[in-house]
């Protein structure tokens, strides 16, 4: 008896809001440099990214978190090295209170092994509809070839059993114990041991076994291939006789976009029918998978639309800065965030999922739940539970332009009307340029701080319209 | 309510006067790296003894209340109802620190009132004494933007609490930056003639429109200073008065209100309503209203700060704050004169102490000894107003009276 068939039902990205250019950091390293990679802004991260691509992935069909019983997060590098990020990320989601997944992670393989690990439960039928995220923004060594690499970018897919509109076919693999890129323990930063002939001679070989293994015509399907320096994957489509490569394209605008790079570049392909592959290439494994595209992913256009935006650029200091690799002089203020901080556990459901307490008595939204036993209208006791609208139009704001380190001005905060009648205060994205009273807005998840190593996440409010002043 | 008294407690006769102001003093506001805490509290203490008319032994004093905001970063003042009478020569003596908010120092002058007409005391000091300086900004009231709840109030600094009503008023009613700027170009006015002002220059609109900014829209002169300082009231009953001087000032009435602290809870962006509040019940019970003062001294930390407090204390209507000030009605001459000593704005915020301050400035005006800042009397009523916390959560109201 044959597996059920398993398919991608919907699917987004998230890519890092800005855009550096090569030439920024051949200049500090006094070489020259080409084009872009895409970087995450400050406050962003794997879990920010990750929850932008499965926001847009749900969004896309109507769905909520709570119609998501797994999910498996692949990411090479997790925001909390050993804790709850995969509860952080289910808890932003929404997702049901007994989901059941995993956290994939120690390569950009990881992405690969989300996917499998998903398909597997749902064809066994232990989850009815699988959330699979792929993301990272890895910490490159400076001055590393592989700086000039590394991108920042997510994909969420959600995945079901079914024939249409994106089967997942056949897969094949092969492994070897080889060092490629790797961060050592308690090291920072990603290292890679970059050398043309040994991937070109021993590690892409890997990946062409893999693709040579599945039942393909090579020909006429539609690639996402491994490319490590932005050059070798044109030696590798060669050598298995592909085409057409569609992760190309993204490639060059974006970078390589790790744990998310192999599904990122099927994007591409999944807006029209026709027979697809990707092959992933990381951790001393190889793995090639098929997909049968019998109609256009829902979410893959757009995806695609959000892939080619141009982005804001960023100097080469900034990025450091947000990967925390510049970091001020002297003392800076502490922060009160764990384990500093018992409210963040308190309120750290409430504030992830973005849950209010509805007074059963006079229907006042109170918000966050924890700092109000009493209704702040009525002084109630009774709530319900109920999850806030995610848009609305600025009340008021404030741009801060006076703190201290670690906080970097122009700090944007602003009081949004929601639609559902409640109002919350919450960081601006970006520095606040576009903000108006009366503005349409929407909150975005986004990381407000990392301290001794802890992030620390909360919304922010994006203008998602100009008012006409 | 049961008396039918709007004041927020017990039936009263208005005026109240069961408290009487017999002494009142403070140092030179400023940044007083070459004095400690304790060197304040003596420094306002021995101001406010040599100002009572006919004498005063510190031994007297049945009493003290400390007015000490933060009291839990730097040292000693975390405990300053003990440490206080110590350094003030009354060790031995009651002694309680007090702390609520900005209003502080205005709020330990009604708890230390309300201890006379008790008649548990007979003579009480309420002392307000605050160290801003001795820590960097940064390290100070700056490191506010990092502290409280990691997502609700990240980033939120002093002016954080106020910007977002100004961002708001602007909107809903005009007001202009120019219009913000006249309260500050008013304070430092005064302040130039307050020789206790931390601040003694005259500065222009156009000076505050071209300062930096700090938190949009308001810039740095819109801002008052970070400032040291400590300011000291001698209070006594009504029966005890005359043993200490001819020019007796009254408590004619007080109020106290909350507000919901964060900022997403406020009900509006172009008031603040523990202000309102208060004032409702300071004026019920001195029964007077906004017409019948001589002259207020308000709460200016940031000059929006000044324009919702005249509405909101009924000197304007709603949204005329703005050009209210502009046109000159609270300045020395006009209408009702507004912060004569140069307000927080000039004089400066020690926080404990501001309320202290303020009281001892319309203690001066109800005397006549007010020098250059002297504004005519009419009616013989000042009120004096604070209002801060989270989200401007707590309002305290005092009004004065020389109307026995």
């Amino acid at each position: 008896m044959s597996a059920p068939e398993v398919s991608i039902v919907a699917l987004g990205v998230g890519v890092g809001d800005r855009r550096l250019p090569l030439a920024e950091i051949g200049a500090a390293w006094g070489r020259g440099g080409r084009g872009q990679v895409a970087v995450c802004d400050a406050d962003q991260d794997p879990l920010t990214l990750a929850w932008t691509a499965s926001d847009a992935a749900l969004a896309v069909i109507g769905r909520s978190g709570t119609s998501i019983d797994g999910l498996w997060w692949g990411t090479t590098r997790p925001p909390f090295a050993e804790g709850p990020s995969w509860s952080f990320l289910a808890a932003t989601l929404g997702l049901r209170a007994d989901a059941v997944g995993a956290l994939c992670s120690g390569s950009t393989h990881a992405g690969i092994d989300a996917l499998e690990a998903a398909c597997d439960a749902v064809a066994a039928g232990r989850v009815t509809t699988a959330l699979v995220v792929a993301s990272d923004a890895l910490v490159p060594g400076l001055g590393s070839g592989f700086e000039s690499a590394c991108g920042a970018g997510a994909i969420a897919l959600l995945v079901e059993r079914g024939s249409s509109p994106a089967v997942l076919g056949e897969r094949a693999r092969t492994y070897e114990p080889f060092l490629d890129r790797y961060r050592g323990d308690r090291e920072t930063e990603t290292r890679e041991v970059y050398d043309g002939r040994l991937f070109r001679e021993e590690i892409l070989p890997l990946a062409a076994r893999a693709a040579a293994a599945l039942n393909v015509d090579p020909a006429a399907t539609r690639w996402s291939l491994p490319d490590p320096d932005g050059r070798l994957g044109a030696g590798l489509a060669k050598s298995i006789g592909a085409t057409t490569v569609s992760s190309a394209e993204h490639r060059r605008s974006l970078g390589d976009l790790g744990a998310a790079a192999a599904l990122v570049g099927l994007v591409p392909a999944l807006v029209a029918a026709g027979p697809a592959a990707l092959v992933a290439l990381a951790g001393g494994r190889a793995t090639a998978i098929a997909v049968n595209v019998t109609a256009a992913v829902p979410g893959a256009a757009e995806a695609v639309l959000a892939l080619d935006a141009s982005g804001w650029p960023i100097t080469y200091p900034e990025v450091l800065r947000s990967r925390g690799q510049l970091v001020a002089n002297g003392e800076q203020v502490e922060m009160a965030v764990p384990p500093g901080s018992a409210m963040f556990v308190r309120d750290s459901r409430d504030i992830l999922g973005l849950v209010g307490a509805r007074c059963v008595d006079c229907g006042t939204i109170n918000f966050p739940p924890g700092i109000h036993p009493a209704c702040l209208s009525c002084g109630g006791d009774k709530f319900d539970d109920v999850g806030l609208a995610r848009t609305g139009t600025v009340q008021t704001f404030v741009i801060n332009h006076a703190m201290p380190a670690p906080f970097v001005a122009p700090l944007p905060l602003v009081c949004v009307d929601l639609d559902d009648g409640s109002r919350v205060m919450f960081q601006g994205v970006g520095g606040g340029a576009d903000l108006a009273i009366d503005a349409p807005v929407e909150l975005v998840l986004r990381r407000y701080t990392v301290e001794r190593g802890v992030p620390v996440y909360g919304w922010k409010v994006a203008v998602t319209a100009a008012v006409a002043s | 309510m049961e008396s039918g008294c709007d004041c927020g407690g017990r039936l009263v006769s208005a005026p109240w006067n069961r408290a009487v102001v017999i002494g009142a003093g403070l140092i030179k506001m400023g940044e007083l790296f070459e004095q400690g805490y304790e060197q304040m509290a003596k420094g306002a203490f021995d101001a406010a003894v040599a100002s009572v008319d006919h004498g005063f032994d510190p031994s007297a004093v049945d009493a003290v209340f400390v007015a000490t905001q933060r009291g839990t970063l730097w040292g000693q003042e975390g405990i300053g109802g003990n440490t206080v009478p110590s350094a003030i020569g009354l060790a031995g003596v009651a002694s309680t620190r007090i702390e609520n908010a900005c209003p502080t120092g205005s709020d330990a002058f009604r708890v230390g009132a309300m201890a006379v007409a008790s008649g548990v005391y007979d003579v009480v000091l309420v002392i307000g004494v605050e160290k801003m300086r001795d820590k960097s900004a940064e390290e100070g009231l700056l490191a506010r933007a990092a502290s409280g709840h990691p997502v609700l109030t990240r980033g939120e600094s002093a002016p954080v609490l106020f910007a977002p009503f100004a961002t708001r008023h602007m909107h809903e009613y005009g007001t202009t930056r120019e219009m913000l700027a006249s309260v500050a170009v008013k304070n430092h006015h005064n302040g130039a003639l307050d020789p206790y002002a931390h601040f003694q220059n005259e500065i222009t609109i156009e000076q505050v429109l071209a300062s930096p900014p700090v938190c949009h829209p308001l810039h740095l002169l819109d801002c008052c200073p970070q400032t040291d300082g400590a300011a000291a009231i001698l209070l006594c009953s009504p029966e005890r008065a005359a043993e200490f001087t001819d020019k007796p000032v009254f408590v004619a009435g007080f109020g106290v209100a909350t507000d919901h602290p964060y900022l997403h809870e406020k009900s509006t962006f172009v008031g603040l309503p523990a202000t309102t509040l208060a004032s409702q019940r300071a004026y019920a019970m001195a029964g007077v209203g906004p017409g019948d003062l001589d002259m207020a001294e308000v709460h200016d930390c940031f000059t929006i700060t000044e324009i919702l407090d005249i509405e909101d204390l009924g000197f304007c209507e709603k949204g005329k704050g703005g050009p209210f000030t502009l046109e000159g009605n609270t300045a020395l001459d006009g209408s009702i004169p507004v912060n004569t000593s140069g307000g927080l704005l000039a004089k400066g915020h020690p926080i404990g102490a501001t309320g202290i301050a303020q009281l001892t400035e319309c203690w001066w005006q109800l005397r006549e000894e007010a020098d250059q800042r002297q504004v005519a009397l009419r009616s013989g009523f000042a009120l004096q107003h604070n209002v801060g916390g989270r989200g401007s959560g707590v309002s305290v109201v005092n009004i004065l009276t020389r109307n026995g």
